[in-house]
C-alpha cells in the first residue's frame, strides 16, 4: 500500500509546482499588452482618472515588487479582488462559486466517457478483429479526432434547432432559481426537492455532457482496448484458461484488473484535459463555469482572476494526479511508491 | 455576492416547498422548459403548465392559479456590478434602469427631457433649481427627499463624506463632479443646485443612467450597492444569480409610474450573437440586443419574432493623430483621404445597410445636427489632385490602428480597415494595418501612440456636447497659429485621439456650453459641425442603428437609443 511518506512528499512537491505556475501566469499577464486600469477606468476616463486606479492597484509599483507581493499573498492563499466582477469581489469567493460548476460539468463527462469506454473497449478486445471490434475502433478515432467546438455547435444545430428537443444553451430553464446549496446544479435541484427544476438541469446538461463525454468515451476505449489485448496474451491468462477457468472470468477478474492500470493513467491525465475542455464547452453552451472566468478574465486583463483561477487549475490537476499514483498500489501491490 | 441567490424571499421558499409535490410533474413540463419552448413567454410560476395541482402548492404568494407574466431580456454579457456608480458600462446600465430613477429621464425612445423624480426645474445661469416629486417611495420603503438626491451625489464625488464611494466610476466628475459647485436642499421638495459655470447640457447629465437617485439609507446603511438595488424605479431586484449569468426583477407594487405591466423581468445572457437570436427564435426569450447582420437574418427568417431598428446616437469615425503624422497637419492631405476612402459601400456592403453614411461630428437624431452637410462622396481623383496641392502627390505611409471585435459602432473593423487600405492605395497612400484587442487597443491610443485609428463614441447624455466637446476639444491652451496639441500636453484630452484644436470650433463648442437657449445652441452646434466636416480631422463613417430582435408575443416596446430599455410599459401575451 501507499505509505504515508509518499503522499506527503507529493504533497510537499505542490508548492515548488505552484511557484513555478504561479511565476509563469505572473510574467505572461504583466509582459502580454492590455492595462488593467484603462479596463476598469473605460474609454470616458482621462489619463489622470487612469493613473489613479493604477496607483490604487498598486500597478505603478516596479514590476519586482508586484511579484514579491503577488507571491506573499499566494502563499496564504489570498487571489486578491477581481478588478471587473463587481469590482472588489474576493477571487477566492469567485472560485468557490464557479468552480463546482466545471466540476460538475468534468465529472459527469468522466462519467459519461467510462461508462462507455471502458466496455466498448474491452468489447474490442474480447472481440478483437471482427466486425464489433472494428466498428468500435473507427467510432473511437472519430470521437478522438472531432474537436469540440465544432461537436457542440453541431448537435446544438442538430438537437435545437431542427429537432427543437434540447435547448440552445445554459444549464437550467431561465424559470428556475434555484438556492446554491453546493453548486453543483443537479445536486442543489434535488436538494430543493425541485423535480422540474432537476429535468430542466437534467436536459440542459445533456449535450454539453455528451461533447466532453465523446472524446473520453474514444480515447478510453481505445487505451481500455489495447491494454486488455496485452494482457489477454500473458502467460497466466493462458494458464488459467488451460486450467480451464471460464473465459469470461479469467478476463474480467484477473485481466481486467491488470489492463487498468494504463487506462487509470489516463483518466487521470485526461480529467485535467476535461478541464481544459470544459473551457470549450462552457464557451460554446455557455455555462458560466471556471472556463469562461478564465477566458472573460483574459480578455478583461483581470488579473487576480487569472492567477487564482490557474492556480486552482494547476492544484486540482497535481491532486489527480496524486490521486491516479495512489490508485496503481491499491491496483498492483507490487508498485512500491 | 457568492451565491446570489440569497435575495430570495417568502415566495422563493414556498415555491421550493411546492417543489416537493410535483415528482409527477409530466413530461409536456420536462418539454417545455428543456426546449424552452413555452411558445408565449407567459408561465405560471416554476414552468408547471397545465399542472393545475402545482399551481395551487407553488403560487400561494401570487394567489391561486394566477399567472407569472414575464419577460425575458437577452443580451451579451453579464452585468459585472449593479451599482450605477460603479461602471460606465451600458450592459449595466440595462438593468439598473429598471429599479432607479434619475431626478430627470428621456422620452421613452426620444432624445428629449421628461420628468423623472422632479416635476420641474428651471436653469439661470449657474443656477439649477428642481422641484421633486411627493410620494415616491424607494424599494426599501424609505420616502424619497431631497435628502436622498444628496446623498447619492456626495457618495458619487465628494471625499469628505464619510460614505464616499472609492470606487466611483469616471462619470462622477464627468457628469456631476467636474460641473456642480454646491447642492442644497430647501425642505424635502426643493433641491438647489449651484454649477461651477454656465453649462448647458448639465440637466440632460442628471438624465444619465450613473445619475440615478439611490436611497440614503441604503448608502449610509450596509448595503452593498454592488449587488442590491436600492431605487424607486418599476422592477425591484428578487434575485442576482452570478452563477447562471441572470437577474431576476420583479414588479415594484408601490411604483409612482405608469406600469410595470409584466410581473418579472429575467436578463439573461447568451454570449454569442447567433445563440441569442436563435434563442429567441425559439422563444426562449422575448426581446434581444446586440444583433450583427448574420443574427438578424436568423431573426428575419422567422414567424415568431421580428427585427426593429432605431437610428442610434453614436458615431464610427478614423481620426487623424496630428501630434504623431505631419503630414496630418495639412487639412488638404485630411479631406483628400476623406474624398479617397469610399464609406458608402462601407456602411452598405461591410455594415449590410444597418447604419447610414456620416458627415459629421453630431449624429442626426441631435439638435444641432446640420442637414445641409452631405457625406464626403468617393472620388480618388480629387483625392490626388489634393494631395498634390499639398506636396503627397508620391504619397506617404501610415498606419491604422484598430481594434479587433466588432462594436456597436463599427460592426467589422477588420474588414473596414481593409476597404480603407485598398482605398488609400489607389492615391498612393500606403498604409498598414495593425489591429488589437480592445483594451491593448484602450492603453495605446489612450497613449496617442497611433498614427491613425478607427475609433467610435455612443451618447451619454444626448447632447450635441458630449460629441463636440467630449471628443475633438482638446481643453487645453493651443499654441498660437497651430490647430493641433501635442499629446504629452498636461492635462490634455486623450479622448480627442486627433489632437485637432481648431480655436474657431473650439471657441462655438465653449459659446454652446454656455448658452442655454436650445435654437441657439442648435446654430452655434451647426457651424462647429459644418468648421469639423470642413477640417476633416476625422473620416466621418457612420451611424449605426440600434437593432433589437422582439417576439410577436411582445407589445409596448420601443427601441430606445438612450436611456431604458423602457420595460415597465412593455406587455407580454
Amino acid at each position: 500500500m501507499v505509505s504515508n511518506r509518499f503522499v506527503l512528499k507529493r504533497l510537499l512537491l505542490l508548492f515548488p509546482v505552484l511557484f513555478g505556475v504561479a511565476t509563469v501566469v505572473f510574467a505572461i499577464l504583466h509582459l502580454s499588452p492590455g492595462d488593467p486600469a484603462v479596463v476598469i477606468a473605460g474609454d470616458r476616463a482621462g489619463q489622470e482618472f487612469v493613473e489613479q486606479i493604477r496607483s490604487d492597484l498598486g500597478l505603478d509599483d516596479p514590476l519586482w515588487q508586484q511579484y514579491v507581493r503577488f507571491l506573499g499573498d499566494v502563499a496564504t492563499f489570498d487571489f486578491g479582488q477581481s478588478y471587473q466582477v463587481n469590482r472588489g469581489t474576493p477571487v477566492s469567493q469567485i472560485l468557490v462559486d464557479r468552480l463546482p460548476i466545471t466540476i460538475e460539468l468534468a465529472l459527469l463527462g468522466q462519467f459519461a466517457g467510462l461508462l462507455f469506454g471502458l466496455p466498448l473497449g474491452i468489447l474490442s478486445a474480447v472481440k478483437q478483429d471482427t466486425w464489433t471490434d472494428h466498428l468500435t475502433r473507427v467510432g473511437a478515432l472519430s470521437g478522438i479526432s472531432v474537436p469540440i467546438y465544432w461537436s457542440g455547435p453541431l448537435l446544438i444545430l442538430l438537437f435545437a434547432q431542427f429537432l427543437g428537443i434540447l435547448p440552445t444553451s445554459g444549464r437550467i430553464g431561465s424559470e428556475y432559481f434555484i438556492e446554491p446549496a453546493t453548486g453543483l446544479i443537479l445536486v442543489d435541484t434535488l436538494l430543493a426537492g425541485n423535480v422540474p427544476a432537476f429535468q430542466s438541469a437534467v436536459v440542459h446538461l445533456l449535450l454539453p455532457v455528451v461533447v466532453l463525454g465523446i472524446y473520453q468515451m474514444a480515447l478510453l476505449s481505445r487505451m481500455m482496448r489495447s491494454s486488455m489485448v496485452e494482457v489477454i496474451r500473458q502467460d497466466y491468462i493462458r494458464t488459467a484458461r488451460a486450467k480451464g477457468q471460464g473465459s469470461k472470468i479469467t478476463v474480467m477478474k484477473h485481466g481486467l484488473r491488470n489492463a487498468f492500470i494504463p487506462v487509470i493513467t489516463v483518466i487521470g491525465i485526461q480529467f485535467g484535459s476535461l478541464l481544459g475542455g470544459a473551457v470549450l464547452t462552457e464557451t460554446v453552451f455557455e455555462i458560466n463555469g471556471i472556463g469562461t472566468l478564465l477566458v472573460d478574465a483574459i480578455s478583461r486583463s483581470d488579473y487576480p482572476v487569472v492567477q487564482g483561477t490557474v492556480l486552482v487549475f494547476a492544484v486540482l490537476y497535481t491532486l489527480v494526479n496524486l490521486a491516479v499514483d495512489i490508485t496503481y498500489s491499491v491496483l498492483d501491490p507490487r508498485i512500491e511508491q | 455576492m457568492a451565491s446570489n441567490t440569497k435575495d430570495s424571499s417568502r415566495r422563493d421558499f414556498l415555491k421550493r416547498a411546492g417543489g416537493a409535490t410535483v415528482a409527477t410533474a409530466s413530461i409536456t413540463t420536462l418539454a417545455g422548459c428543456g426546449g424552452g419552448n413555452d411558445g408565449t413567454g407567459t408561465e405560471t410560476d416554476d414552468g408547471d403548465t397545465g399542472d393545475g395541482d402545482t399551481e395551487t402548492e407553488g403560487d400561494t404568494g401570487d394567489g391561486e392559479g394566477e399567472e407569472t407574466t414575464r419577460l425575458r431580456y437577452g443580451r451579451g454579457a453579464h452585468s459585472s456590478t449593479l451599482d450605477p456608480q460603479n461602471t460606465t458600462s451600458g450592459e449595466v446600465a440595462k438593468v439598473t434602469n429598471q429599479a432607479y430613477d434619475g431626478l430627470i429621464s428621456f422620452q421613452v425612445g426620444e432624445a428629449s427631457l421628461t420628468e423623472g423624480l422632479a416635476t420641474d426645474w428651471s436653469m439661470d445661469g449657474e443656477s439649477v433649481t428642481l422641484t421633486l416629486r411627493e410620494g415616491v417611495t424607494f424599494h426599501d420603503g424609505s420616502d424619497f427627499t431631497a435628502d436622498d438626491f444628496i446623498a447619492t451625489y456626495r457618495r458619487f464625488v465628494d471625499e469628505d463624506y464619510e460614505y464616499y464611494f472609492e470606487d466611483a466610476s469616471v462619470y462622477g466628475p464627468f457628469t456631476l463632479g467636474n460641473w456642480i459647485d454646491s447642492v442644497e436642499a430647501a425642505g424635502d421638495y426643493e433641491l438647489s443646485i449651484t454649477l461651477t459655470q454656465t453649462y448647458a447640457p448639465f440637466l440632460r447629465n442628471l438624465a444619465m443612467f450613473a445619475a440615478v437617485v439611490i436611497s440614503q439609507e441604503a448608502i449610509e446603511g450596509d448595503t452593498n450597492l454592488g449587488e442590491e438595488m436600492v431605487g424607486t424605479g418599476p422592477f425591484q431586484l428578487e434575485t442576482l444569480d452570478d452563477a447562471n449569468n441572470r437577474i431576476r426583477l420583479t414588479a415594484f407594487d408601490d411604483y409612482w409610474g405608469d406600469g410595470p405591466n409584466v410581473d418579472e423581468v429575467l436578463f439573461l445572457t447568451r454570449g454569442q450573437n447567433s445563440t441569442r437570436a436563435q434563442a429567441l427564435v425559439e422563444q426562449e426569450l422575448d426581446i434581444i440586443d446586440g444583433l450583427d447582420p448574420d443574427s438578424m437574418q436568423i431573426i428575419e427568417g422567422s414567424d415568431s419574432a421580428e427585427n426593429r431598428t432605431a437610428t442610434g446616437i453614436n458615431i464610427g469615425y478614423m481620426a487623424f493623430n496630428l501630434s504623431r503624422v505631419e503630414a496630418f497637419r495639412d487639412r488638404r492631405v485630411r479631406r483628400a483621404i476623406s474624398y479617397a476612402i469610399d464609406t458608402q459601400a462601407i456602411v452598405e456592403n461591410i455594415y449590410s445597410g444597418i447604419a447610414t453614411q456620416a458627415d459629421q461630428p453630431i449624429p442626426p437624431a441631435l439638435f444641432g445636427h446640420n442637414d445641409d452637410i452631405s457625406p464626403y462622396e468617393h472620388d480618388p481623383e480629387q483625392a490626388q489632385s489634393l494631395l498634390d496641392e499639398a506636396g503627397y502627390g508620391d504619397g506617404f505611409s501610415f498606419t491604422l490602428t484598430t481594434f479587433q471585435n466588432p462594436r456597436g459602432y463599427n460592426p467589422a473593423p477588420l474588414p473596414t480597415a481593409q476597404t480603407i487600405r485598398t482605398n488609400l492605395a489607389e492615391v498612393g497612400i500606403e498604409m498598414s494595418i495593425d489591429d488589437r484587442q480592445f483594451s491593448d487597443y484602450l492603453t495605446y491610443t489612450s497613449q496617442g501612440r497611433h498614427d491613425a485609428t478607427l475609433a467610435g463614441w455612443y451618447t451619454d447624455n444626448a447632447d450635441p456636447d458630449n460629441f463636440c466637446y467630449v471628443l475633438l476639444h482638446p481643453q487645453v491652451e493651443v499654441p498660437d497659429g497651430q490647430d493641433w496639441v501635442a499629446w504629452d500636453t498636461e492635462g490634455y484630452n486623450t479622448s480627442n485621439n486627433a489632437a485637432w484644436a481648431n480655436t474657431e470650433y473650439m471657441d462655438l463648442v465653449e459659446q454652446a456650453q454656455r448658452t442655454t437657449n436650445q435654437d441657439d445652441r442648435a446654430q452655434l452646434y451647426r457651424e462647429a459641425a459644418q468648421l469639423a466636416h470642413d477640417e476633416a480631422p476625422w473620416v466621418f463613417i457612420d451611424y449605426a442603428d440600434e437593432v433589437r430582435g422582439v417576439a410577436n408575443t411582445v407589445s409596448n416596446y420601443t427601441v430606445a437609443a438612450i436611456g431604458g430599455p423602457f420595460l415597465e410599459v412593455v406587455e407580454v401575451e
